[in-house]
């Protein structure tokens, strides 16, 4: 088998899964659940496999798959060391994901339809990492939209879950418009949405590239990263089940967007990239801080995500998209383990979300919370954490860049490590403060195995950096040459040991406010307690869902009605009708005349001899 | 094998047990469906066949691009009326359309045994489906139009009196637009026969005209205007499109589906296949009326559809809103534009028929259409949801689909002519989410509403049954393999504007008007 074949078996293998859930294994107990997780460890095994038989060279192959008149759009595979990268970090997580939802759904009666879920949206991120081609982009983007909404309403019945998935879908299809016209431009603008061909177009003749354009295919993934203005649906989407945030809403799909961002990166002008610099330094901050105006734990984790979305396309905004990418593989092993390990409790605690509700879960599951805080102190980039390599270059980055945005993305820093030990002192120390945390247990192997793993990888997946002798070098080319190059200027200028030094005051001022604040077991926030104007402000996170919910209520629903009204009204009643009424008054004027009177016969009669004799006189003489 | 004569039997087989059941008014329901089935089988075949079979064939074998010719002789051979049978690419599509929209929606009204007079409304579907597979298959302008009234007038009755609320009105508003609508039409259709002067009904007669005099010799752009308008008001163009949404809400479901899928395609088929081809000089005058029209389809019918609660309300407004992005594909009159309009129709002709199926499948359980008085119908009816789900999903052009490519087609081809309404029409892929996930959640998400609550608990409602999982199977079943493989569908229409592809007008310049190919006998 070729490595066409290997990427093409890779891409159709879980439609097939997912088909064949849906066709025959629907109301299975287990039977959805094994194929979809087999399927997810195969896809890990040909991943790696591609790995060690790929020797570098770019692959590329596209067919033609419709033509109309003069326009050709073809599908097709690109696959570089990114997308080589993209596709081994998604198939790992999702595969281990796969197995810890096992343990997590057991008392779900609809596990056919989560894992047809499952296996569908391993079909459309795959093709997101290997499309060659804008338009086979798209398809992907639409699809993983789609799974990501049938994967939030699997608890359709909760009304939370009902707008949710809504909202995300509608959220990202307000993206998706942006995306789309900057598709159709582009086909028209170059002749081609081959991104190897506008590669090379634009590579010639760099005066090529538009600003619009690049901002309206910016916008695909201001909807899919959730960045702003277009953040507000990440939040909600945590009401799906815990392995779908994990997977879905924090490690592949809304990280696909900076994917994407790096895919095109030679499309965007300077103004595009300062408009991604601003706008993910913000998210970076204003999520770091918006995580502590929350007590449900997937919630404060959502805003987490963001903050870190933040710094990857803040990354990219900064020219340096290999660290972006770097950035983005670290934080889908580490944001995956939060994510299980609060699945892992939730599930312990009966279904509780509220961290203020649990407490002292450290010694009733310390495979959870050591991993939980592994997992913790990557994202909060403590040295020889898998974070801290990432994290600390986009950091470093921009401070050759702008010192504001240094500054940002370094307060951001030292947020990260505040929420982190919000999170888990409140969840895992101190005393059990509800029902579900007096009970609570370890969770079963299908649970913990995957949690040691990527709980291992938070703690070493950063020390690719030194090498792996395991791995094989075509995986390492994806980050390391630019990481390398970067951190020798770095070294160079003798930046280095400041710039790390800074990172790690960032980090221990974060876990010394957290200490000192949240230490201490209580019954509700103290935030909540001692500031509730300020916390209520941060819950509120930038008062955009209160804005939209009015745009939404007050004008776009007005507007609709009126016009609605309006429609009724003249092409309802004045056209219908109207021809209607004009009929009906002939009618009721012609009836007039039929009064049954001899006498107003004998009247008409002589005015119709009148008109006709008049007639007669003219036309005669 | 010589397939000349399928298409005359594909139109004989359900117009002949139509009448049998009309006449025989009383047969029993298992024998009607016995016979309905064999009528409403045998086109899907034949189409299937000729769909199968269209491409190889060879060039000497084509009469004016049109395969599958046959000349039978009516009597009325001294006006140049004569019934010409023939598909060509671009009407092939829609006849394969016509024959899987048949096959499905009868299937659906055979297992509605408990209709009223069930063997004569079963004959009246018949006669509409022969009609239908009529319409695609005739090369005589004359029949053309004669087989599209004869579809008609079946709808009418069939609404007038199997309707549900509000029918006799319904009907009455529909016949009086629509047949305005084909009289306009008819003396458009009229205009050119007496215009072109070649004593001839026969549309490749009157395109070998036009090659021969040139397009100038017929600008004479009020023609143009009586075929745009008549046809558009039969396709509810913006703003004679009233009667789409209340007509289809009150028709008998599978009138329903046959319409709004197959022969509301008729005027729009008209214009790419008859009007801009014979007028192409008029058609370039009233492009930029029917831009503005169009607009107002897509853009405000679709802000009307957000503001519906009834859910066939919705479905027919949103069925008007799709329709403008066809008529945009046909204003940028550009090969890409028709074949994208075809595509477009084709996808859309069997994702809506699914719907409006689907959507009486979800009144008969919530006793309602009104989307206020639904929810949480998903805990009952899982299976019911997930197809309604796709339907949906379809229609609002969810890659996977055939919906999408021919939405994309559009925004492609509509771009190179005005890039300004491509980016505005774009717009509809966000309206189109906005009704259609709230439908979705309103119907079968969340807990019943106060309305439906007591229905839900105390009756027995069912999951989806035999008798709706069929058509449903083959409608979406379609929608996916041309979602897959669109290059079913679009092939033949390629074929038949020939191989080589025109180039394209770019933005700012008049647009080329566009011949088919094979012009030339």
């Amino acid at each position: 088998m070729d490595n066409t074949q290997l990427l093409l078996t890779l891409l159709v293998l879980p439609l097939c899964s997912a088909a064949f859930i849906a066709c025959f294994l629907r109301r299975s107990k287990w039977g959805g659940a094994l194929v979809s997780t087999t399927v997810g460890f195969v896809l890990m095994a040909l991943a790696l496999v591609f790995f060690f038989k790929w020797d570098g060279a770019t692959i590329q192959q596209s067919w033609q798959w419709l033509r109309l008149g003069d326009i050709s759009l073809s599908l097709g595979i690109l696959v570089d060391a990114n997308a080589a990268l993209m596709l081994l970090v998604v198939t790992f997580v999702a595969a281990w994901i796969q197995l810890f939802s096992v343990g997590y759904m057991d008392d779900d009666p609809a596990k056919g339809r989560f894992f047809a879920g499952l296996s569908l949206f391993m079909f459309s991120i795959i093709g997101i990492a290997i499309a060659d081609n804008l338009v086979m982009l798209f398809i992907f983007w639409e699809l993983v939209g789609f799974c990501s909404y049938m994967l939030i309403a699997h608890y359709f019945t909760q009304p939370d879950a009902n707008m949710a998935s809504k909202k995300a879908f509608i959220v990202n299809r307000v993206g998706d418009l942006g995306f789309l016209i900057g598709i159709v431009w582009c086909y028209h603008l170059y002749g081609t949405v081959q991104i190897s061909e506008l590669a090379a177009l634009i590579e010639a003749d760099p005066s090529k590239m538009v600003t619009g354009l690049g901002l309206c295919l910016m916008c695909g993934f201001l909807g899919k990263s959730a960045q702003f203005p277009l953040q507000v649906w990440l939040t909600d989407a945590m009401a799906g089940p815990t392995p779908v945030s994990a997977l879905i809403h924090a490690a592949t799909m809304v990280a696909a967007g900076i994917y994407f961002l790096a895919r095109i990166f030679f499309m965007f002008t300077p103004f595009v990239l300062d408009w991604i610099i601003w706008s993910g330094a913000l998210m970076a901050l204003l999520a770091g801080i918006w995580a502590l105006g929350q007590k449900d734990i997937k919630k404060s984790l959502a805003y987490s995500t963001l903050s870190h979305l933040g710094y990857m396309a803040c990354a990219v905004g900064l020219g340096m998209p290999a660290l972006a990418l770097f950035h983005m593989a670290m934080h889908a092993v580490f944001k995956a383990t939060l994510f299980l390990g609060s699945g892992s409790v939730i599930h312990a605690c009966h279904h509780e979300q509220d961290i203020f509700k649990m407490g002292g879960l450290f010694k009733k599951m310390p495979i959870t919370g050591i991993t939980f805080l592994i997992s913790g102190l990557s994202a909060a980039a403590v040295p020889f954490f898998a974070g801290h390599y990432s994290k600390d270059a986009i950091i470093s980055q921009a401070w050759n860049v702008n010192g504001v945005v240094f500054g940002m993305l370094l307060l951001a820093a030292v947020f990260t490590a505040v929420y982190v030990t919000r999170l888990f002192a409140v969840a895992f120390l101190g005393k059990p403060r509800g029902e579900g945390a007096e009970h609570a247990h370890e969770s079963g192997f299908a649970m913990t195995l995957p949690l040691v793993i990527l709980g291992a990888l938070s703690l070493g997946a950063g020390w690719i950096v030194y090498g792996w002798p395991l791995l094989p070098q075509v995986c390492a080319d994806a980050i390391m040459p630019a990481y390398h190059a970067f951190h020798g200027s770095l070294v160079e200028a003798s930046l280095a040991s400041p710039l790390l030094i800074a990172s790690i005051v960032a980090a221990l001022v974060g876990f010394a406010w957290g200490i000192l604040y949240y230490g201490k077991s209580r019954e509700d926030d103290p935030l909540k307690q001692k500031h509730p104007k300020l916390y209520h402000a941060i819950h509120q996170h930038g008062w955009f869902d209160v804005v939209y919910d009015w745009y939404v209520a007050k004008v776009q629903q007005r507007v609709c009605d009126v016009l609605a009204f309006a429609d009724m009204l003249v092409s309802g009643l004045l056209m219908m009708r109207g021809s209607a009424t004009v009929v009906a008054a002939v009618g009721l004027l012609a009836r007039i005349s039929v009064t049954g009177n001899v006498r107003v016969y004998l009247y008409w009669f002589f005015a119709g001899m009148l008109v006709f004799m008049a007639f007669l006189f003219k036309f005669l003489f | 094998m010589s397939y000349h004569y399928l298409p005359l039997i594909a139109v004989l087989v359900p117009m002949a047990l139509g009448l049998f059941l009309l006449w025989q008014g009383r047969l029993g329901t298992r024998a009607t469906q016995a016979l309905g089935f064999v009528g409403f089988l045998v086109p899907c075949v034949i189409a299937v066949i000729l769909w199968k079979n269209f491409s190889c064939i060879p060039p000497s074998d084509l009469y004016g691009g049109f395969a599958y010719f046959g000349d039978f002789d009516t009597g009325l051979a001294d006006f140049g009326i004569s019934l010409k049978m023939g598909i060509n690419g671009i009407g092939l599509p829609l006849y394969l359309l016509a024959g899987i929209v048949g096959l499905a929606a009868g299937w659906y009204a055979l297992s509605t045994t408990e209709a009223p007079k069930f063997p004569t409304y079963i004959g009246l579907l018949l006669f509409m489906q022969a009609g239908l597979m009529g319409v695609f298959s005739t090369i005589d302008i004359f029949f053309f139009y004669f087989f599209h009234e004869f579809a008609l007038i079946p709808t009418f009755i069939l609404i007038a009196f199997w309707g549900g609320r509000g029918r006799r009105t319904a009907a009455i508003e529909m016949t009086t637009y629509l047949t305005l609508g084909a009289m306009l039409s008819l003396a458009g259709l009229i205009g050119l026969y007496v215009k072109f002067d070649v004593q001839s009904f026969d549309l490749v007669q009157l395109k070998n005209a036009l090659a021969g005099a040139g397009a100038v010799a017929f600008a004479q752009d009020n023609w143009y205007a009586l075929l745009l308008f008549g046809f558009g008001i039969l396709v509810s163009l913006f703003p004679f499109h009233m009667w789409a949404p209340r007509g289809y809400a009150a028709a008998p479901t599978p009138a329903a589906m046959l319409h709004a899928g197959v022969l509301k395609k008729f005027g729009l088929y008209g214009l790419i296949q008859i009007a801009v081809v014979l007028l192409p000089e008029g058609a370039k005058d009233w492009t930029n009326t029917l831009v503005i029209l169009a607009l107002g389809n897509v853009i405000l019918i679709g802000l009307v559809t957000m503001a519906q609660r009834n859910l066939k309300i919705m479905l027919g407004y949103s069925s008007v809103m799709h329709m403008g992005y066809a008529f945009l594909a046909v204003a940028a009159m550009s090969v890409a534009g028709y074949s994208a309009a075809i595509l477009l129709l084709f996808a859309h002709g069997l994702s809506v028929a699914a719907l409006f199926m689907l959507s009486n499948a979800v009144g008969r359980r919530t006793g309602s259409f009104d989307m206020g008085e639904m929810g949480g119908l998903a805990q009952k009816a899982p299976v019911l949801a997930a197809f309604f789900i796709a339907a949906m999903f379809a229609s609002i052009g969810l890659p996977g689909f055939a919906n999408f490519w021919g939405e994309l087609g559009v925004f492609l081809s509509v771009w190179a002519f005005k890039p300004w309404v491509a980016a505005l029409i774009c717009l509809g892929i966000v309206i189109s989410a906005v009704y259609g996930l709230r439908a979705v959640s309103r119907i079968f998400f969340g807990q019943p509403s106060k309305a439906f609550e007591k229905r839900f608990e105390d009756t027995e409602i069912s999951d989806i049954t035999l008798g709706e999982r069929v058509p449903a199977l083959i409608l979406l079943g379609a929608l996916m393999v041309a979602g897959f493989c669109p290059w079913l569908v679009t092939d033949s229409v390629n074929t038949a504007y020939g191989a080589a592809p025109v180039k394209a007008c770019a933005a700012g310049e008049t647009p080329v008007p566009v011949q088919p190919a094979s012009v030339s006998q």
